[in-house]
């Protein structure tokens, strides 16, 4: 399979934009930096205060890759990409229902549909006004891979232009002791099938066997190790430092490379 | 968008179990005789006066010792299926055939093993600490199902879960015949599994979606819908077949999270697009399996998508009625049941309605009937506005 990257959106702590991760990814050091609470700017305020932690992240790595891109919205297809997209409203949902008894099982009808895994695709297609395909994928620690490559085959089979988004946010204890998201990341990505004025490169991708953990990389902090989207910067360096190739695991036994052509 | 008219995928076997039955022969029985599965709720961990769709037999399920740590409704459900109707044979003649590594996994859930969270949520310590016993990446995490399903059966091609609420696992069928068409894989076990949760109960009942009765797609005096589980899965091969995903669509609504766009234009963009895939007129059409969940504003939403594209003459029908909603497991449900029509020769009824909506322009059949059935829609939408149109079909 073969897709060009037209733009990218990147938000972690230390990496506000892509520029900043270009040059950590090119050698420079990193320093890390709280990351300023996500605002999308295409949200309207009330859906924004109706919003989720993780859904106001996903949307504003994506307006990133949108304002880098020249094409619109309504003409991408979407795929979201996510270990656990509600941890936070999980958590206070089971708050609520845990409690037992009816009464006391008062769940607001917001929370409720923030709870939905394809919430974060969800409110971007409104802000967007984007009506093609969006899917929303979990893979646990290989959901970066894995969206990649749900992303990839629908580019390449309908030749469709893609915008792919992957997030972590933290989670509350007691779940964080279960999975220690403890910093928010997120990678956007619009893909197209054919290289166009702005492609920055081409991206040949490929299943192959895989027999052991690739490390993480030097300059990243260990608080990333549980974000299955901080996997995504091993495939980042491909753009920013030319001549490498990134093997992202998609399963204990299964990676998807990519290589630059 | 690609015409899948000379690369469309067969269904080489399936299976469903939900309230209707477990299995396909009784889930064949209930349709064909209008038997509702539904039943008033009287589980004793959520006191909601509302009916349910609830698979008892699985929850007597026992987990091999070895996929001890993914124990949990969920997968107990996702086994009881699994081992129905030869599926599990079905899938290692496949595997021997193709290769482990060539068979991908692709299933939809919605809240996958959330019940065990609810239940730790329950049983937390004095410094508010989850028990030992809960294990978030083998029995809540939602790719925890997609796993199990791949351990039990034996595969390590690609897989991946997709959550994108009721519409799901209808989409599994759409990304599996796109690896299918690339060549990475021969060919996919899809589906669907969601179970009964204290999250689905209390949530849909805060939007006031839960009706207090069996719930009555379509009907005049329709109040909600009735939670269900089910857990159903497919197996994907290329080649000759006899039943074939003819054509799929997928649309986004942009319009609400939760409430679907009024004249239902994402629904009917999704009905065109799937036929436009398998080539074929609305009227080449014998039966569409609504998503028809019985809530007012979606029962009317998917009417008006229905009439704008067929008219009123269509044979159409939700087998909510029949099974419940089963949420993230809906999609293969009613793909399931889409299949069952085609082999079994009967448009199903939808027998909990009474009095069809005047207002809802359609040909719903309240009773089954036998009929030669070469061509099915199956619609399944979602929470976010994600929607998912499959057509299946005999060979022609």
């Amino acid at each position: 399979m073969r897709i060009y990257v037209e733009s990218v959106g990147v938000l972690a702590p230390g990496l506000p934009d892509w520029p900043a991760a270009r040059a950590v990814l090119s050698g420079q050091p990193f320093v890390a930096a709280p990351l300023a609470p996500p605002s999308p700017a295409g949200l309207p305020a009330a859906e924004r205060r109706r919003s989720s932690p993780t859904v106001r992240l996903a949307l504003a790595a994506a307006e990133q890759a949108l304002a880098g891109s020249g094409i619109r919205a309504a003409d991408m297809a979407m795929v979201f990409a996510s270990a656990e997209a509600s941890g936070l409203i999980t958590h206070q949902l089971c708050e609520v229902l845990s409690r037992g008894g009816k009464e006391a099982r008062e769940v607001s009808p917001t929370q409720f549909h923030n709870s939905v895994h394809n919430a974060p695709s969800g409110y971007y297609s409104i802000a967007m006004a984007a009506t093609r395909a969006a899917s929303s994928v979990c893979r646990g620690p290989w959901s970066f891979a894995a969206g990649l490559l749900a992303a990839a085959t629908q580019i390449c089979a309908d030749a469709e232009a893609m915008m792919y988004v992957c997030y972590d946010s933290p989670l509350p204890f007691p779940l964080s002791a279960h999975l220690p998201v403890l910093e928010s990341t997120a990678i956007a990505m619009v893909f197209t099938a054919e290289a166009t004025p702005r492609s920055m490169a081409g991206w040949a991708l490929e299943i192959t066997g895989e027999d052991r953990l690739a490390p993480w990389p030097d300059w990243m902090p260990a608080a990333w190790w549980a974000n299955a989207s901080a996997r995504g910067f091993d495939a980042l360096a491909t753009l920013a430092a030319p001549g490498g190739n990134a093997r992202l695991p998609l399963a204990d036994e299964l990676a998807l490379n990519v290589t630059p052509c | 968008m690609t015409v899948l008219t000379h690369s469309a995928p067969f269904v080489a076997a399936y299976t469903l179990t939900s309230a209707a039955g477990v299995g396909k022969q009784a889930t064949a029985r209930a349709l064909r005789e209008g038997a509702s599965g539904l039943e008033p709720n009287s589980l004793d961990w959520a006191e909601l006066p509302c009916w349910i769709g609830r698979v008892r037999a699985a929850e007597e399920v026992r987990l091999r010792d070895e996929h001890a740590d993914f124990d949990c409704r969920n997968h107990r459900l996702a086994l009881l299926a699994l081992e129905q109707d030869g599926f599990l044979d079905a899938v290692a003649a496949a595997r021997a055939r193709h290769g482990a590594g060539r068979v991908g996994v692709f299933i939809g859930t919605s809240t996958a093993g959330i019940r065990s969270t609810e239940i730790a949520y329950g049983q937390r310590d004095a410094q508010g600490n989850l028990p030992p016993s809960f294990h978030y990446a083998t029995a809540h995490n939602l790719d925890a199902t997609t796993e199990f399903v791949r351990r039990v059966l034996g595969l390590n091609g690609p897989a991946m879960t997709l959550s994108t609420a009721c519409s799901s696992s209808a989409k599994v069928f759409c990304l599996a015949e796109r690896l299918m068409r690339l060549g990475l894989i021969d060919a996919a076990v899809v589906g669907g599994v969601d179970s009964l949760c204290l999250t689905t109960l209390y949530g849909f009942n805060a939007l006031q979606l839960v009706s207090p009765e069996a719930c009555r797609p379509f009907d005049a005096a329709r109040r909600g819908l009735s939670i269900g589980e089910a857990a159903g899965f497919a197996l994907l091969e290329r080649g000759a077949g006899e039943l074939r995903l003819a054509g799929y669509g997928e649309t986004s609504d942009a319009h609400h999270m939760s409430t679907p766009h009024p004249e239902g234009d994402g629904a009917r963009r999704a009905m065109q697009e799937a036929l436009d895939r398998a080539e074929l007129a609305p009227q080449s059409i014998d039966y569409v399996n609504l998503h028809g969940t019985a809530t007012p504003a979606n029962d009317r939403a998917e009417a008006r998508a229905l009439e704008a594209l067929f008219g009123p003459a269509t044979p159409v029908s939700s087998t909510k009625g029949v099974t419940g909603h089963a949420l993230g497991a809906a999609g293969i449900t009613e793909a399931a049941v889409c299949l069952l029509a085609l082999e079994g020769g009967f448009l199903p009824g939808g027998p909990t309605t009474r009095e069809v909506d005047p207002e809802l322009r359609c040909n719903f059949l309240l009773q089954t009937r036998p009929a030669r059935v070469e061509r099915v829609m199956s619609n399944s939408f979602g929470f976010g506005g994600s929607n998912c149109a499959l057509i299946f079909a005999r060979a022609a």
